[in-house]
């Protein structure tokens, strides 16, 4: 099938929104998504965007049964290793069902790695979901590390309620930059 | 004890390298550290940085015993004790300085840039970080929700980054 790799434009973001909340059902915390296009139109298309996304596209005579040309995205962003530099944080990667099988995930998954390299990124990072067998084994066979089962590393988060109460046990002192 | 939080500048990365060196020893993979100062202050004070950091400071009458040594260099006698990374000397340790350094990040990124999660990874035998962590209110979402932290590198990445 002919498909298309491509940084996404600000017009792309109610595409990719669509494919977040779709990402978001197969995962089961589709209550969980607070942001719609209107932010990945701010955070990702600013001066200084939070990150950056690609598309995958295919002609019209391939569109979706319910019309879209835009089929699978990856949204990633820079993060920095204290000892090995700069490296890239694979947030999203996702390909409507409809299109799989067709080389479209490694496009996107190889692209990323190509732009991360071209960055001097050294390591290409990223959680998946322990009973998400499919896309474990697909990063796996794609040379991926699981560092949770090698080296018990595991993934802490403050959610917003809680770094708000942390946050207010700040100084006052000057303020940051 | 008394101390001060505030913005990394370029002039700090001699001292966050050194603590990154620490640190390293520490988890046993000092081996695995390969950027450099330069790197630090090339990546972290160019037009688009690709990190941030924060230090903490005690005053000169409570520097670490290191800081009574012959380098004049004005940086030591700043005597910076941690860094983003919140390695602290342990005659620093119990302070609050830990704690002072992850308020400090929540109220940068959350009132200061309006992020909504502060999402890190700590090793699971290191037990009084991760205490201290959940202690703070965070999470554990490998635990809970079954979340597995990956990394492509070296050769893999090299592949993958083939058209």
């Amino acid at each position: 099938m002919d498909f298309k790799i491509r940084p996404a434009r600000k017009e792309d973001c109610k595409d990719v929104s669509r494919m977040i909340m779709d990402l978001a059902v197969f995962e089961n915390v589709a209550d969980q998504v607070k942001i719609s296009h209107e932010e990945l139109e701010r955070d990702g298309f600013c001066q200084n965007p939070l990150f950056e996304c690609l598309i995958a596209e295919v002609p019209e005579e391939h569109k979706s049964k319910d019309g879209f040309t835009v089929v699978g995205y990856a949204l990633y962003f820079y993060t920095y290793s204290t000892w090995k530099g700069r490296s890239v944080y694979l947030e999203d990667l996702y390909v409507m069902p409809e299109f799989r099988g067709n080389g479209i995930g490694k496009g996107l998954l190889s692209k990323v790695a190509e732009i991360g390299k071209e960055k001097q990124c050294v390591r290409l990072q990223l959680s998946v979901l322990d009973w998400n067998t499919v896309a474990r084994e697909f990063y796996a066979t794609r040379g991926a590390l699981d560092l949770t089962e090698t080296e018990g590393r595991h993934l802490l988060r403050f959610e917003q309620l809680n770094m708000d109460k942390l946050a207010k046990g700040a100084s006052k002192e000057r303020s940051f930059d | 004890m008394d101390f001060s939080i505030r913005a990394a500048n370029v002039e700090d990365c001699k001292d966050i390298a050194r603590m990154i060196t620490e640190l390293a020893e520490y988890e046993k993979v000092t081996d695995q550290v390969k950027i450099t100062q330069r790197d630090l202050e090339q990546d972290g004070f160019s037009k688009n940085p690709f990190f941030h950091g924060i230090i903490a400071e005690v005053p000169e009458q409570h520097k670490s015993k290191e800081g009574d040594g012959k380098n004049t260099d004005s940086n030591r006698n700043k005597t910076t004790v941690a860094s983003d990374k919140k390695w602290l000397y342990l005659c620093f340790l119990g302070k609050g300085i830990g704690k002072a350094l992850m308020s400090k990040v929540a109220q940068v990124i959350g009132s200061g840039r309006g992020c909504h999660q502060l999402n890190f990874t700590v090793l699971d035998w290191n037990k009084s970080s991760v205490d201290f962590y959940l202690h703070q209110g965070c999470t554990d979402v490998t635990t809970d929700m079954g979340y597995h932290y990956m990394s492509c590198k070296g050769e893999a990445m090299e592949h993958l980054a083939q058209p």
